[in-house]
């Protein structure tokens, strides 16, 4: 399990620089995006269906290549024009729109998959306690399609954090959950992400909900990029100021 | 308040779908009870000098070419399904095409292109100078040449199964192991594979009851398996009962073969609880490596259709068959009806049977549409010699019977045994299932409770199929049909052995030309053959993409 540690807050968690992307054939879906997630930090990115959100997730996961501009995670670039680390050297952690668990493996199972490093024993005993966390102990035999939404999203959550990442990017992790169970949701995965002291950047179509967890909350859409810090709480982390001149919407992806 | 009248009577629906399942009943009761009659020493004989060597070939073929099939058609489809590279459209179409060749077929080409006088051959002596037999070259007629013909013809299968699983399966499950640490070879592994490995236990053993049922590519490349010696022990050693001891022997191996199928499918079927599946962009791969991919896809595709059927179109127009328009034309007239006769027969019967079963669910009619399905395992010569043993009954009694009842003035002799009929019910006994298929899954694809609204509205079960379902289900009755037709047009040694005298199909005709070494005459029929074979290719790569499209349809 992850525990908060100096040395990765000072180098920063994610850093994005003039960032520019589009699909083979299509117009740009992403220009010129600068960005910045300090670790602990939560960066929301908002803005309507088609407009590049969830591309975004994937350029920095490492599961799109990007045309222009560069991506660095914890200090280090992993990604820009002549350079392109492949996912699993990224130590990012994703939770998909779908959650995306892995059908023939059971929740416990999931959770183990990213783990490699320590012993057996040790994987097993972080992966208790991370189920513990989420709340999710008690189904760790379970299969995912025994789970609820909400149960999946917060299996997809420790499963993604066990692999100790430096940066947590969530696709609209809270779609598809009824408005009780979301909030509820959000509280507690607020809670695990501090403590886990990543940063987190999370992609929403919903305003409020960008409003409720967010620090810093990027707008990506047809009008040009607005990045707005948020008055309240957490003054260690609201100096950041983001600027990107624009990005175009196209409808090129889900 | 009256009690209610419980009317108890037996179904027309369910009474017919049990005359329909007769057709794989009988034949394999006939062949079980074979066990227990005498076969007048020829079965000791065959004890003694040729059952081993028909078992230890049997599993060495299967063996080989089960593996041969998988190593050829699971990773093609996971380079095809997860990524983008030059062809890689083409190549996803184009990779089912070796099932439009059928296995005696390729092996007739192949050898030709191969043997000493073959062009390859001649070829390497003109090019090196090499007398004739101052080098090795391998031979086609030998037992590795039947493993890599019929390896080559039966990979589709787990190609087209591990594609339709691959595709059903969750990209963000893969980017999500990705992202957890794990590379692209060791997410293919650890992931892709054993959620797939119940479609691939399941065409594997296809393949493995095809191989042990093939006939005319062992028969051609001198192996002497179950297939070939239950054909010999019949024609040969003249002795029915043997050939249906012997065929009791392989329809153990078919069954245990079911057995291992339906038990990795109750245990391993994975719920996805993922709804995107193929939304998101394939990777595309570079020049290098897409270059290569590329070529190693076509390999496959090359040795199992494109060398055929180009050395089958070159015989054909340098020579052909010589008496193409007296014989040829009457051969292909008679084959086409056979199998649209049967193809139409089958889907008639499939739309019985599992109509019965929508109507009245219950353990019968379940039993039913299970025996009436596994009749796909069934080779060829057990369907063959299960119909000839069991027609010839009933052809006994009734002889006995006019002639008692003439006294004697009506001697009708064996009416059904020596008749098309013959081929006929054979036919649905081993293809019934595939329209079996099709049916059920269009059927499924009706909501029940459009079945309940026109009920309710007062119409009869009768009315109910022909106005709802059957214009519901046009497509797929239209699919089933078209591949019992080329099913039959493909078939040889249920064909060869049930088939009354002159009258050859298609089929047989390229098998006896073969057999007598006139390849290039033989050519031209198993050019026809393969022609229309290449229509359930089509058929198949259409319900790939369309699984596609279901699989992204289901809801979260």
């Amino acid at each position: 399990m992850t525990r908060a540690d100096p040395t990765r807050a000072q180098q920063g968690g994610l850093r994005i620089e003039r960032l520019s992307f589009g699909y083979a054939g299509g117009r740009p879906v992403i220009r010129d995006l600068n960005l910045e997630v300090r670790a602990g930090q939560v960066h929301c990115v908002l803005g309507p269906s088609g407009c590049g959100k969830t591309t975004l997730l994937r350029l920095v996961a490492g599961l799109e290549r990007l045309d222009r501009g560069a991506i660095a995670i914890g200090g280090r670039t992993v990604a820009d024009e002549r350079l392109h680390t492949p996912p699993e050297r990224r130590s990012v952690g994703m939770v998909f729109q779908d959650h995306a668990l892995f059908p023939n493996l059971s929740v416990r199972k999931n959770v183990l998959f990213g783990m490699r490093r320590h012993r057996r024993s040790t994987r097993r005993a972080a992966a208790e306690q991370l189920l513990e966390q989420v709340g999710m102990a008690p189904f760790a035999d379970r299969m995912p399609h025994t789970l609820s939404g909400g149960q999946q999203q917060r299996v997809a959550l420790a499963r993604a954090l066990a692999s100790d990442p430096s940066v947590m990017l969530l696709d609209e992790p809270f779609s598809n959950l009824d408005a009780e169970l979301r909030a509820d949701l959000r509280r507690g995965l607020l809670a695990v992400l501090r403590r886990a002291n990543v940063a987190t950047l999370m992609v929403t179509h919903d305003p409020a909900e960008a409003d409720a967890v967010a620090d810093q909350v990027t707008w990506l859409g047809p009008s040009p990029v607005k990045t707005e810090s948020r008055v309240d709480p957490r003054p260690a982390h609201t100096d950041t100021v983001v600027h990107a001149p624009q990005t175009r919407a196209t409808g090129s992806q889900a | 308040m009256t009690n209610p009248v419980r009317i108890r009577r037996i179904s027309p629906w369910l009474a017919a779908s049990v005359v329909v399942s007769l057709v794989v009943v009988v034949p394999v009761g006939v062949v079980v009870a074979s066990v227990f009659r005498d076969s007048h020493g020829a079965w000791a004989h065959l004890v003694e000098t040729r059952l081993a060597d028909y078992a230890v070939n049997t599993l060495i073929l299967a063996v080989a070419v089960g593996a041969l099939a998988l190593a050829l058609g699971v990773p093609t489809a996971w380079v095809v399904t997860m990524y983008r590279f030059p062809a890689s459209r083409v190549l996803a179409w184009g990779l089912m095409l070796p099932l439009a060749m059928p296995a005696y077929v390729a092996a007739y080409a192949l050898t030709d292109m191969f043997q000493f006088s073959g062009p390859v051959q001649t070829w390497l002596r003109h090019a090196t100078g090499l007398e004739a037999g101052a080098y090795w070259f391998p031979e086609v007629r030998s037992m590795s040449g039947a493993i890599i013909v019929l390896g080559f013809a039966l990979y589709p299968y787990v190609y087209f199964a591990a594609r339709t699983a691959f595709l059903g399966q969750s990209r963000s499950a893969f980017e999500a192991s990705r992202t957890l640490g794990r590379g692209p070879t060791r997410t293919f592994v650890t992931l892709a594979i054993p959620q797939a490995r119940p479609y691939l236990v399941a065409a594997a053993m296809l393949v493995l009851m095809e191989t042990v049922s093939d006939f005319g590519a062992v028969d051609y490349c001198a192996v002497d398996t179950f297939a070939t010696g239950i054909y010999r022990t019949w024609f040969g050693l003249d002795s029915q009962n043997a050939a249906a001891q012997l065929s009791s022997v392989l329809l153990v191996c078919v069954c245990v073969l079911i057995a291992v199928e339906r038990g990795s499918r109750r245990h391993k079927v994975f719920h996805h609880t993922t709804a995107r599946c193929s939304a998101s962009p394939v990777a595309r791969l570079g020049p290098a490596a897409g270059l290569a991919t590329s070529v190693a896809c076509c390999m496959p595709i090359v040795i199992g259709f494109v060398l055929p059927a180009s050395r089958l179109a070159y015989l054909a127009w340098q020579h052909g068959d010589q008496r193409a328009f007296e014989l040829f034309a009457d051969h292909a007239a008679r084959t086409f009806l056979l199998a649209a006769v049967s193809g139409v027969g089958a889907v008639a019967l499939a739309v019985v049977v599992v109509y019965a079963w929508r109507l009245h669910r219950g353990t019968v009619a379940r039993l039913i549409v299970d025996v009436c399905r596994s009749g796909y395992a069934l080779p060829g010569p057990i369907v063959a010699i299960g119909v000839v043993v069991a027609l010839g009954w009933v052809d006994h009694r009734v002889h006995g019977f006019a002639t008692w009842a003439s006294d004697g003035a009506v001697t009708p002799g064996l009416i059904f045994t020596g008749s098309a009929l013959a081929l006929l019910i054979g036919y649905q006994t081993r293809f019934l299932a595939i329209a079996l298929a099709f049916v059920e899954g269009g059927f499924a694809r009706v909501h029940r409770h459009l079945d309940d609204a026109a009920r309710t509205l007062g119409a009869k079960p009768a009315r109910v199929l022909v106005r709802l379902h059957v214009p519901a289900l046009r497509s797929s009755l239209i699919a089933a049909g078209l591949l019992v037709f080329v099913d039959v047009v493909k078939e040889l040694p249920a064909t060869l052995m049930l088939r009354p005298f002159n009258f050859d199909t298609l089929a047989v005709r390229v098998y006896q030309l073969a057999t007598d070494e006139r390849l290039h005459e033989a050519s031209t029929g198993a050019l026809a053959i393969v022609a229309v074979g290449i229509l359930p290719v089509a058929i198949l790569s259409r319900q790939v993409e369309s699984s596609r499209l279901r699989v992204a349809e289901v809801p979260a």
